[in-house]
């Protein structure tokens, strides 16, 4: 198949999925658009919103209009790192010998919904940590490689509800976007109604296939993004370094740390994957500036101060957008 | 033609457009920026006393501006991706456009440029340049006319000069002027008559240096008299030297006796119509016919003119069409007289014009022009005249030409004498004749120093029937007297310096222009020459120059004395009094607001009631001040003021 085919199928799946996932979510548009985009770049996902607005249905949807192996992990605080990577377990064969057997945990799926992924202790929200970024697994002294595709996609409650553990900062990094699920509109809601209390039930047809997934991944990659859009990219993740040369004001104002370089992969994967969708074939500033939010604001730590005033990285963020100019020769001048 | 190619095309062609437009705008934010530096320029122009070359400047900078702006807009050029990123911005082409520009280029995307290119130019085939790029005036424009439109304004709002800086700057006009003419006047009697001693040549070369030097770069009124009263004295000084010589005195008087007689005679003489058709001057080529006095008479008439266009100047000219008109007609009818006398004064046709074309600083300089080239011509008259009336009465033989002081006409006797001694045949009786003259001769030729001697030697010579030494005797005393002419024609070359000296004090002085200066007269003369009344006179007794001797060294550069600027001392014109001198008619006061002077009242104090009648009183009074006013005993300058009050007096 060649590239103009690829692309062309790209285009027709990612319509494909949308629909298909626009067949059981309803509204949400942004948060579908930037799953898939995290899909199609590879990337993990990190949805955050209060309980009952539909971010598991979202993954299971997505699990079931993919063909491939979906495991979902319900976060308690109860729960162990071996409860998720699997573990040794003596095994009597029939001649009587006992021997250690490796029993996968669930993480051995190539879709994971790591459900209120914040329930969890620390301790065993680490236990994703290794997956989430080598797409493998250290269990009894023996690495195992996980399948690919591996995504994960985890939800979480606002972390200031009841009986949450904030996720720590490397684990947030590693997530490519963070999505927040916001409350439906009006019309969203009697549509939700309409779907959910009736006797008419919605089903999706599998779209995508192992392979055909992993096509598209590299497809993406081989967008070209020119080098103002790539030092674009660049200028925004340092305009987030709190006391340096290139730091916007409010960042030194209300940051602790900016975002890491996984900020600038994000940014030029998301807008590859964007462009592509949109039917261009490289990235734009709009790219850039459009998955700079669910790209950025997990990486983003606040100080004191910020806290203390309320300030969000979101707002930060819009503030970094407003600054960094797109042309590098105004930032020269 | 490849797609790259044709990308390329497109991108340069909105390159080209894009920095012709670039300098299009530089050039109207340029004439914002030169219109601004034009109007500050003026601004401060008009308000503050800045010289006209600030004006210069800031037009220059004014149009420089636009310029350099446009050629600094076009000398700008950009590579085909920055025009790519512009027109992506532009057309929000979502960096399509520069993204094409860069892949192209790269063999490593392959299908990805192919693809890239045909897209950028899909989207570039939709867009106009022209219409993207339109010519158009900038917002700049409006600002410029703006600014512009106000600097047109100001240009008709007079300037504001202090009174202070107008004199300051009225004085430095007159010093210029004055410097030229000085310059002018001095090199002029230079190249006419080149003095025969060294310091006379320097002494007269340094007048017209210092006028140079001052038409160069005017000094302030103050520091220009000083300088000229400085060298005023070095040429005094030069003079005196000179005529210490008694010999050259002598004959200097002897001339002067001369002169004197000649004008008394030419006096009379001008009486008669047929005579004075032989004291008309005529010019090398034949054609001039005019007298001195009539020269004199129309360089008066000049004088007239050259006074009205300065007032005209000063009232302005559009106000006073009577006083132009007059004017022209004066000009006019002096033409008219210059002709009939064959002279041809180009500058005073060329004022004419002037006066029409309305130019009054144009028709002044023509006039000055005129006024001196007169000057020069009466003085050819003059000179001219003399040597005819001295060759009229030039004296019989020897004797009597060195009684009269006649040196030219004795040279050229002793001359003849010399050649008839060389010629080696001289009869007895010539010799006897010539015997005879130099012996009567001896005597008159005592007061020219060694001329006598020589005279002496060469009667010896002569009875001792030595005519060879005898002719060399005569040769040597014609040739004292040829020293003695010379050393009198650097008198007179030093006379002229110095008389074009006071004449620049005086104008300097004043602050009248040269030819006016002309007729102001010495100190204690009035106009003319001539002395004033009941002052007298200051001539030297010696006749020699008119300066009184000095005593000794004076500086008076520190001191200001304005009473003592050589407007003369008694000839104060008709200034104004300075406002504590002015009289006010206040009861019981005689200077408001200064202290009260003390009047000094002859006769006896008389008290009680007056037996005179009011009328009779005031009418004696008015007797007394006009007796007073007619006997001079009243200031010129306080006349007026006195006549009022008693005139007024009821």
């Amino acid at each position: 198949m060649n590239t103009d085919e690829q692309i062309a199928k790209f285009r027709e799946i990612y319509a494909a999925l949308k629909r298909e996932i626009g067949k059981v979510i309803v509204g949400h548009e942004p948060i579908v658009d930037s799953t898939l985009i995290a899909l199609m770049a590879g990337g993990h996902v990190l949805l955050e919103g209060v309980p009952g607005l539909g971010k598991t249905l979202l993954v299971r949807t997505l699990g079931e209009v993919l063909d491939l192996t979906f495991s979902r992990i319900q976060f308690t605080p109860d729960l162990m790192p071996a409860d998720i990577m699997g573990t040794n377990l003596v095994m009597e064969a029939p001649d009587g010998r006992r021997t250690f057997e490796f029993q996968h945990g669930p993480i051995f799926a190539h879709l994971i919904l790591a459900d209120e992924i914040n329930r969890a202790t620390p301790k065993t929200q680490s236990a994703l940590l290794e997956a989430m970024q080598e797409h493998s697994v250290t269990a009894g002294g023996e690495v195992r490689r996980l399948a690919e595709p591996f995504f994960v996609l985890a939800t979480q409650n606002p972390i200031d509800q009841e009986g949450t553990y904030p996720l720590p900062e490397a684990q947030l990094d590693r997530f490519f976007f963070k999505l927040l699920v916001g409350y439906p509109t009006a019309a969203e809601l009697t549509e939700v109604l309409n779907r959910t209390t009736e006797t008419a039930q919605a089903t999706v047809n599998r779209v995508l296939s192992r392979e055909g997934l992993i096509e598209l991944q590299q497809l993406v990659r081989q967008v070209p993004a020119v080098s103002h859009v790539k030092d674009y990219a660049v200028r925004l993740v340092l305009a987030t370094h709190p006391k340096t040369n290139t730091a916007v004001p409010i960042a030194n104002q209300f940051l602790r740390y900016g975002s890491s370089p996984r900020g600038a992969q994000a940014l030029i994967l998301a807008g590859k994957v964007r462009a592509l969708a949109q039917g261009r074939f490289n990235v734009s500033f709009d790219d850039i500036r459009a998955v700079a939010l669910p790209a950025l604001r997990h990486r983003l730590i606040l100080n004191f101060e910020a806290e203390a005033e309320g300030i969000t990285t979101d707002k930060i963020i819009e503030q970094v957008l407003s600054e960094v100019p797109e042309n590098a020769a105004a930032v020269a001048a | 033609m490849t797609g790259f190619e044709r990308l390329v095309t497109r991108i340069e062609h909105a390159a080209r457009r894009r920095r012709l437009q670039r300098a299009w705008r530089a050039f109207w934010t340029g004439l914002v920026v030169g219109a601004c530096i034009w109007l500050v320029a003026l601004l401060s122009y008009k308000l503050l006393p800045l010289p006209m070359r600030v004006l210069a400047i800031g037009a220059v900078l004014g149009v420089a501006a636009p310029l350099v702006a446009a050629i600094g807009g076009l000398a700008r050029r950009e590579s085909p991706q920055q025009t790519a990123i512009w027109l992506d911005k532009q057309q929000r082409l979502e960096e399509r456009v520069s993204s094409a520009i860069e892949v192209g280029r790269d063999p490593k995307y392959g299908r990805w440029s192919e693809l890239l290119i045909d897209d950028a130019n899909r989207h570039l085939e939709r867009l106009d340049i022209r219409r993207i790029l339109p010519w158009t005036l900038p917002k700049s424009s409006l600002w410029a006319l703006l600014v512009l439109t106000i600097g047109a304004a100001l240009g008709f709002v007079p300037e504001y000069r202090s009174a202070s800086y107008v004199q300051k700057q009225r004085e430095r006009e007159t010093v210029r002027d004055t410097g030229r003419a000085l310059a002018d006047v001095t090199r002029r009697d230079l190249e006419k008559r080149a003095p025969a001693l060294d310091a006379t040549r320097r002494a007269v070369e340094s007048v017209a240096e210092l006028g140079e030097q001052l038409a160069r770069k005017p000094l302030t009124k103050p520091e220009a008299l000083r300088e000229l009263a400085k060298l005023t004295e070095k040429v005094q000084q030069q003079a005196r030297e000179l005529g210490q010589n008694a010999a050259l005195r002598a004959l200097a008087k002897k001339q002067s006796d001369q002169s004197d007689r000649s004008e008394k005679s030419d006096r009379s003489d001008k009486s008669d119509q047929s005579d004075r058709s032989d004291t008309k001057t005529e010019s090398a080529d034949g054609k001039m016919k005019a007298s001195s006095d009539d020269l004199e008479k129309l360089k008066r008439d000049l004088e007239r003119a050259l006074q009205s266009a300065e007032a005209l100047k000063k009232e302005g000219a559009a106000r006073d069409k009577a006083a132009q008109q007059n004017l022209a007609d004066a000009l006019n009818s002096l033409s008219q007289q210059a002709k009939e006398l064959g002279l041809n004064i180009s500058s005073l046709s060329e004022a004419i014009e002037a006066l029409k074309s309305g130019e009054i600083d144009q028709l002044l300089k023509d006039l000055a022009v005129a006024d001196r080239d007169l000057e020069q011509l009466a003085e050819t008259a003059r000179a001219l005249e003399q040597m005819q009336m001295q060759a009229e009465r030039v004296g019989k033989d020897l004797p009597e030409q060195l009684q009269n002081g006649q040196a030219m006409a004795a040279r050229s006797t002793l001359q003849k004498m010399v050649n008839l001694l060389k010629s080696g045949n001289v009869d007895p009786k010539q010799l006897q004749s010539v015997m005879d003259e130099v012996s009567r001769a001896i005597k008159p030729a005592g007061q020219y120093g060694k001329v006598a001697d020589h005279l002496k030697q060469a009667l010896q010579r002569m009875q001792a029937k030595d005519n060879a030494a005898a002719a060399q005797s005569l040769a040597d005393a014609a040739n004292e007297l040829q020293k003695l002419m010379d050393q009198l024609a650097d008198a007179e070359s030093l006379e002229g310096a110095l008389s074009a000296l006071r004449r620049a004090q005086a104008a300097i002085g004043t602050g009248k222009s040269w030819s006016q200066a002309g007729t102001l007269g010495q100190p204690g003369f009035k106009p003319g020459g001539r002395p004033g009344r009941g002052v007298g006179t200051w001539a030297d007794e010696d006749g020699w120059i008119e300066q009184p001797p000095m005593t000794g060294a004076w500086d008076n550069s520190g001191i200001e004395r304005p009473e003592m600027s050589p407007r003369g001392i008694t000839d104060r014109g008709e200034a104004a009094l300075s406002e504590g001198l002015t009289p006010t008619k206040v009861r019981g006061k005689l200077s408001p607001g200064g202290p009260m002077p003390s009047v000094t009242l002859k006769g006896l104090s008389l008290k009680g009631s007056s037996k005179v009648e009011v009328q009779e009183a005031i009418r004696a009074a008015q007797t007394d001040a006009q007796s007073a006013l007619s006997h001079d005993q009243v200031p010129r300058a306080y006349q007026g003021p006195v006549r009022d009050y008693f005139g007024d007096l009821k």
